[in-house]
């Protein structure tokens, strides 16, 4: 049943982002990648981490892909003009080739066993992340809202000037 | 058949792998930001996978602490892009060549 699941999310997962990838309409990359977020969303939740799993449909499929629709529908124009045809006569697969060959050579001896260790009782549960976040990761938490607080107001400051950059 | 740490470690390899592609290979810097999300996805299915195999849910806050540095790249990121899209008229990356000359 585990494994049923595993290879259905991680099929959608995997699928979705290729999808995203390599569509010719941004809006339809992101509605992709709506798709294989909620789908990684099924890959937490196998993980025993349901916390993360809605987390992720909130944030990620939710918050972060509708900022993304926001912007490819205000800016989605003559922009994508013969953008695909260039694909083709770039380097780029060097680098992603070289790390896929790394990939296959790690896999060939890898062992493909299954977890030694049940979940520990309580884990992956609300009251848990909740007691390491507020204790032992409390400057990390800190650190967190100083960071959404530098990325509201370079938000505010890059986008808010109507005649482009604010300097 | 059971699925084990290096299935989820295989599938987020995977995935990073799309995602760096698409980066690399797009010139919309829309989708290239799309990649870079793919990517940050990955990462937390790693963080989240060791979690679950040393049974030890300090993974867990950093995969919350991604999911912040995830919206805030996002943020800024499409702030920068309208910025550049209110000068240039463009957001293909080929077009974005004014440092070169």
């Amino acid at each position: 049943m585990e494994a049923v699941l595993f290879y259905l999310f991680g099929a959608l997962l995997l699928g979705g982002a290729i999808a995203a990838m390599t569509s010719r309409s941004a809006v339809a990359a992101v509605v992709w990648l709506i798709f294989a977020f909620v789908n990684a969303a099924g890959i937490y939740a196998l993980l025993a981490a349901p916390v993360l799993a809605i987390l992720q449909i909130l944030i990620y499929a939710g918050a972060i892909m509708v900022l993304f629709l926001f912007v490819v529908m205000m800016l989605q124009g003559p922009t994508l003009k013969s953008e695909l045809k260039s694909i083709g006569d770039r380097k780029w697969w060097l680098p992603v080739g070289a790390v896929l060959v790394a990939l296959l050579n790690w896999m060939h001896g890898v062992s493909l066993e299954g977890f030694t260790n049940d979940a520990p009782a309580g884990f992956g549960e609300i009251k848990g992340v909740a007691e390491l976040l507020l204790n032992k990761y409390m400057i990390t938490f800190e650190m967190i809202s100083l960071v959404l607080l530098v990325a509201i107001i370079g938000a505010v400051a890059l986008a808010s000037n109507k005649k482009g950059m604010p300097w | 058949m059971v699925i084990g740490l290096n299935h989820y470690l295989i599938l987020a390899a995977a995935l990073f792998l799309t995602g760096a592609a698409g980066v690399l290979a797009r010139r919309n810097t829309l989708i290239m930001l799309m990649g870079v999300e793919i990517m940050l996805c990955s990462v937390n299915i790693v963080f989240a996978a060791y979690s679950r195999a040393l049974g030890d849910m300090s993974g867990h806050v950093f995969v919350i602490m991604n999911f912040a540095i995830a919206a805030a790249e996002a943020a800024i990121g499409l702030a920068i892009l309208v910025a550049i899209y209110r000068i240039k008229r463009s957001v293909n990356a080929d077009e974005l060549n004014s440092l070169k000359e």
